[in-house]
């Protein structure tokens, strides 16, 4: 290896890039979009507080109205003396959102309710208005069984429990946690271990793929070693992709930090790690059985708490070192699939199983929050092709330390070892022109080599 | 003194032979055809001598101790399907290439301007590479192939592409480097072209080497030696072939003595090398 032709390499390749015009675009587009993510639905759950509905509630059953307690965004009132159909008609006008209709209690012990709006009610709302109801009825039946002393056994049997999580530390001292700052961690490192894999091992194949199809490859090879080539494209690409993710984080944060500067307020004050990741495109129902959707976890200072608690050394350590190991053994194996085609539309029957396990990384990834030490997750971190991705996504929960230094043993091993294979398939397959490659032939390559 | 040696270089790609023990010297300063059909060998040849393949078997020398990595930052090669990097400036690509050569960023960029400016293509510095036209592009390629002054060059098929003037600009350049001590390999189908430049030539064919040597020793074999007189007398121009045995003296003051004739030349009959070239790749006889 001649360090100094790999120097010259790296430096084309990561000039070239970043002087592009695609790579200013990308680089101020996507903090950007990502400000924009993370402050419109704060922006919306702010402007929607302040909107109040006011409900006209008739109820005949007499005992329903009582338990329709005022909350921040419903105001019940009384239905006024009138029929209710031109109620009904002219709700606007009598300055009313919604008229509820509550019949009289049946033979059932129950009721029917009917909410009439003109503009529709947010799932919420409405969930709220039939939990208030059916509590109202489980009252009136119990009530009905004639229990002495009922409404003090109520009071005494009514529990309302929060629930504090702590992870106890190895010197005994106990943290205050929050399993939903866990799993909105552990979802977006996996996301961007995956997200630059994809995106950066890609263009280390498009890159190949270019340098073959123009030609320039074989004058490049008659001044500098084939491997040479190889991972001087691939380091340079790899600074490209720091260099691009440090100005995300940097740019998003001042995005972010500007916005709400301007607005007035410190919109992450009411910041829901759960609806943060639900905005991500997780199913809510997943979110909501690890992470209630009220308690501590909107409380920033909890949050804040449970961030510094977490081992931030640690997961630094953990991420670098599975971010840069996992893109190099996928932009090698990139490499080597590039090498084998002569236009990118003929590299996809090539690429697929190289994409595979990589998805299948991410989706172990993306559902490790839920069970951190299940088997799945465990062999994923453990297993080099998803261990990138699926480690990372552990890491917050916490992985014990021979689970860290095994996966990480491993995943370099795996690089060496692909590495050097990709690199005969490289150095045979840069200069082979006129034939569609298959598989078959990169394994001929490989013995040939 | 020979700059390259190969003794018994063979290479195969899996079943397939591409090189069988081929042996040949490439003599220092002098221009070397390198000849052969399609298919017979000569690219994996000069991928060998480049050390982009490694051959199977047989050894190369360069000046006489065997072939280093860092042997090929005296070598200066263009391959027969030029490439450039299409979205990369003219200036920045040159610098690039010449780098990788070894030679410094200073280094490279004066050397660089001086060719620019004698192809005339000074302008160009800062297009890019897609905006030239194929003849634009090739005399960037000849320069980056030429611009770390390479002890051997190796060129392929170098007049391709070219219009009659830059082939000519390119010829000229060639007999300046060989002037100033570099060898050259050329390989082509234009056998016109090696008639004029190369010294000495190979010939391979289905991946074994047929002959070598210098080119007027071989035209000189495959012929007949006959001789050829052109005179003119009051009928007008005649051609006359004589054996090759013909004693010359003799025979022209036999020409001489009769009154009004003029001798126009007198010249050894030899065959085109591309009737050589067909008969030793076909066995079909044109000589």
């Amino acid at each position: 290896m001649n360090f100094r032709n790999i120097k010259i390499i790296i430096n084309r390749e990561y000039l070239n890039r970043v002087k592009k015009k695609s790579f200013l675009v990308t680089t101020f587009l996507v903090p950007i979009l990502m400000a924009a993510l993370m402050l419109v639905p704060m922006i919306m759950m702010l402007t929607s507080e302040e909107k109040t509905k006011v409900i006209a509630v008739c109820d005949r059953s007499g005992i329903v109205a009582e338990s329709l307690e005022d909350t921040k965004t419903i105001d019940y009132v009384q239905a006024p003396d009138v029929p209710l159909d031109s109620l009904k008609k002219n709700m606007k006008d009598f300055g009313f959102d919604a008229v509820l209709d509550i019949s009289e209690i049946n033979e059932q012990k129950s009721v029917t309710a009917d909410l009439t709006s003109v503009n529709p009610m947010g799932v919420e709302m409405a969930s709220n208005i039939n939990n208030r109801i059916e509590s109202a009825i489980e009252d009136y039946r119990i009530n009905s069984y004639g229990i002495e002393g009922l409404s003090q056994i109520m009071q005494d049997v009514k529990a309302d429990i929060k629930l504090n999580t702590y992870t106890i530390g190895e010197d005994g001292e106990e943290k205050i946690s929050e399993t939903g700052v866990y799993a909105a961690f552990s979802m977006i490192l996996g996301m961007i271990i995956f997200i630059f894999v994809t995106m950066f091992g890609s263009m280390v194949m498009s890159s190949v793929i270019e340098e073959k199809t123009s030609r320039v490859v074989e004058v490049l090879v008659s001044s500098v070693k084939s491997t040479e080539l190889m991972f001087g494209k691939i380091i340079g690409i790899a600074c490209v992709a720091l260099t691009q993710f440090f100005l995300w984080i940097v740019l998003t944060f001042a995005l972010v930090a500007g916005a709400s500067a301007v607005m007035g307020t410190d919109l992450l004050k009411d910041k829901n790690p759960a609806q943060m990741v639900e905005s991500m495109g997780v199913d809510a129902a997943a979110v909501e059985e690890v992470m209630p959707a009220e308690g501590p976890a909107g409380d920033i200072s909890v949050v804040l708490d449970t961030i510094k608690n977490m081992d931030i050394g640690a997961m630094l350590l953990i991420f670098l070192v599975f971010f840069v190991f996992g893109y190099l053994l996928y932009a090698s194996l990139f490499a080597a699939i590039g090498s084998a085609v002569e236009n990118e539309g003929d590299s996809s029957q090539l690429q697929l199983p190289v994409t595979i396990p990589l998805m299948i990384g991410y989706f172990i990834a993306i559902y490790a929050f839920k069970a951190p030490d299940s088997a799945i997750a465990f062999w994923g971190s453990m297993i080099p092709f998803t261990s990138p991705i699926v480690m990372i996504a552990r890491a917050p929960f916490g992985v014990p330390g021979w689970e860290v230094a095994v996966s990480m043993a491993l995943l370099i091993v795996t690089f060496i070892v692909f590495a050097w294979l990709s690199a005969k398939i490289y150095k045979v397959g840069i200069l082979m022109f006129g034939k569609k490659s298959t598989w078959k032939d990169l394994w001929k390559w490989l013995r040939q080599s | 003194m020979a700059i390259i040696e190969c003794k018994e270089v063979s290479k195969n790609f899996g079943p397939k032979v591409a090189l069988d023990r081929v042996s040949l010297e490439i003599p220092e300063g002098k221009i070397f055809g390198l000849l052969g059909p399609n298919g017979a060998g000569k690219t994996t040849l000069i991928r060998i001598i480049n050390r982009i393949t490694i051959p199977n078997g047989g050894d190369v020398y360069f000046n006489g101790r065997p072939i280093t990595s860092t042997d090929v930052q005296k070598i200066g090669y263009m391959p027969e399907e030029r490439g450039l990097y299409r979205k990369m400036k003219v200036g920045d690509q040159a610098m690039y290439l010449a780098q990788l050569k070894g030679m410094s960023a200073s280094q490279a960029r004066s050397e660089l301007k001086a060719w620019f400016v004698r192809f005339g293509i000074q302008d160009w510095w800062d297009k890019k590479v897609e905006e030239l036209s194929k003849g634009m592009a090739q005399k960037l390629q000849f320069i980056t192939t030429v611009v770390h002054k390479p002890s051997l060059l190796i060129l392929d098929e170098p007049f391709s592409g070219f219009d009659p003037v830059n082939a000519e600009l390119i010829r000229k350049q060639i007999m300046n480097l060989k002037e100033d001590g570099a060898t050259i390999i050329l390989s082509t189908h234009n056998m016109e072209s090696v008639e004029e430049l190369c010294d000495e030539i190979a010939l391979i064919n289905q991946s074994r080497l047929v002959i070598s040597g210098g080119v007027e020793q071989i035209r000189r074999e495959y012929g007949n030696n006959n001789v050829e007189l052109v005179y003119t007398d009051s009928e007008g121009r005649h051609t006359e072939v004589l054996p090759a045995t013909t004693d010359g003296a003799p025979t022209l003051r036999t020409y001489l003595e009769k009154s009004g004739v003029q001798i126009n030349s007198y010249r050894e009959l030899m065959p085109r090398m591309n009737d050589i070239f067909i008969k030793l790749v076909t066995g079909e006889d044109r000589i």
